[in-house]
């Protein structure tokens, strides 16, 4: 989708008016381009004000949110005091699911820490992609019946990597003995000069499991080391990849 | 906690990444109102609405890291996280038929009156000014887009109009609201 077709469709995607291939397409535009997200911004806060009436909230509701929210390890303590939006994290942030973790596990396992741990992940990368024409027909056949084999295998895990808005861009199967391979896949081609990379995140820290190419129908991975990662995610990069997502996410599933 | 009142909107949602519940009420005090509006509007169910509401807010809980502070507001994330929500349960076919059965007995189009129920009456009257200023058509798609939850598609099969004349009303619409808020020094529209 090229940039005038998508800043046509802005005005609707805001309202959440946009839906199918389109919706996937515009999404996958606007994870490239930030004079998009701008505008889309703008445009949400216009929704929001014209969305913007206050009913009087039910009661019990609060009572039936904090019920639903997951038991604390630690009950003595008190809140911890509220930090200023500047000491935010990296700018990548992983949409992660999380419960609720001991906070002293959080304060041991600090930033530096998670770091370390994640750089100390080994990982064998083999892919392949559809696009490589020889190597990726005959490695294509072996490919297909190892997807196979790796749905019929004891223990594995299916991981959807689903857009924002619920979308399913890819799954993938991975095995326990850290194997992982592309199921099926719905991501939009990209232009020539970009290629989808596949990322797991480690703690916070996001580390590269492979390009997908510009148009992922075929790949593998081998994460090898103790610690796994939890999250699989999917970003738009510039051919070649990036050694830290530049885009932001677009897909996201947890292992 | 006593100041609780003074901390923003940001300050609380990173406090609510550190596991503090107290800043999730606060946050839910704050804008559980609106969240739930938009979800009734939407829905036309108290019920639905309710749910709704309760997944925003326990989302908040589970990925606070979503909110990005220099993307706009938290009232506005938490309303088009409200909106995407009810939208997909009000496309699914029975949430639809029952919707359109709930239409049927609703005797006329009600007027656009947002003084009832309006959390800040100064933004309220500028949004239904800007709202009033645009062309019918223009108002009509967003309104059947937005407060329906329908797609433009959608709209231009009940409007009898061509696909791309509703995409182009719908920017246009969009686009001449936020002039009118960027000139009432609307927040977060001026950009």
């Amino acid at each position: 989708m090229s940039h005038d077709e998508a800043g046509e469709l802005l005005g609707a995607y805001a309202l959440d008016a946009v839906d199918g291939e389109e919706l996937t397409e515009v999404e996958a535009h606007l994870a490239t381009c930030p004079r998009c997200r701008a505008e889309l911004d703008t445009l949400r806060e216009v929704a929001a004000a014209m969305g913007n009436s206050v009913e009087p909230l039910p009661e019990g509701l609060w009572s039936s949110i904090a019920s639903r929210l997951p038991e604390r390890d630690d009950d003595a303590e008190a809140p911890p005091m509220p930090r200023l939006a500047s000491e935010r994290r990296s700018p990548f942030r992983p949409p992660a699911g999380r419960t609720r973790r001991r906070r002293n596990v959080v304060a041991v396992l600090g930033a530096a820490a998670v770091a370390a741990a994640a750089v100390a992940v080994v990982l064998g990368i083999g892919l392949v992609r559809a696009d490589d024409k020889v190597s990726g027909l005959q490695a294509a056949a072996g490919q297909t019946s190892a997807v196979h084999a790796a749905l019929g295998a004891p223990g594995h895990t299916l991981v959807d990597l689903d857009t924002p808005s619920h979308v399913q861009l890819a799954r993938f199967v991975v095995l326990p003995d850290g194997r992982g391979y592309l199921v099926s896949s719905s991501a939009p081609t990209l232009s020539a000069d970009q290629t989808y990379q596949l990322w797991g995140i480690v703690g916070k820290e996001p580390i590269s499991l492979g390009l997908l190419g510009d148009s992922p129908r075929q790949a593998a991975f081998t994460m090898a080391g103790a610690t796994r990662p939890s999250q699989l995610s999917i970003t738009a990069e510039p051919s070649g990849g990036s050694v830290s997502p530049t885009g932001p996410i677009l897909a996201t599933g947890t292992v | 906690m006593s100041h609780l009142d003074e901390v923003s909107d940001a300050q609380l949602v990173t406090s609510v990444a550190r596991y503090s519940e107290v800043a999730l009420a606060e946050l839910y005090r704050r804008h559980g109102g609106a969240v739930y509006g938009l979800a009734k509007r939407v829905l036309q169910n108290a019920a639905e609405a309710e749910d709704v509401t309760q997944e925003v807010f326990l989302r908040l809980w589970n990925q606070p890291d979503r909110f990005d502070p220099d993307r706009g507001s938290l009232r506005s994330f938490l309303l088009a996280q409200a909106h995407g929500r009810a939208v997909d349960a009000v496309r699914s076919s029975s949430s639809r038929r029952a919707r359109e059965s709930r239409d049927a007995m609703r005797t006329a189009e009600a007027p656009y009156d947002m003084q009832h129920e309006v959390w800040d009456l100064a933004v309220a009257d500028q949004v239904a000014h800007a709202m009033g200023e645009l062309p019918d058509e223009e108002r009509r798609a967003i309104e059947l887009a937005y407060f329906d939850g329908r797609t433009y598609r959608e709209v231009a099969r009940l409007l009898d109009q061509p696909e791309g004349t509703v995409k182009s009303r719908i920017r246009n619409g969009m686009r001449r609201m936020r002039a009118v808020l960027a000139d009432a020094g609307i927040r977060g529209v001026d950009a």
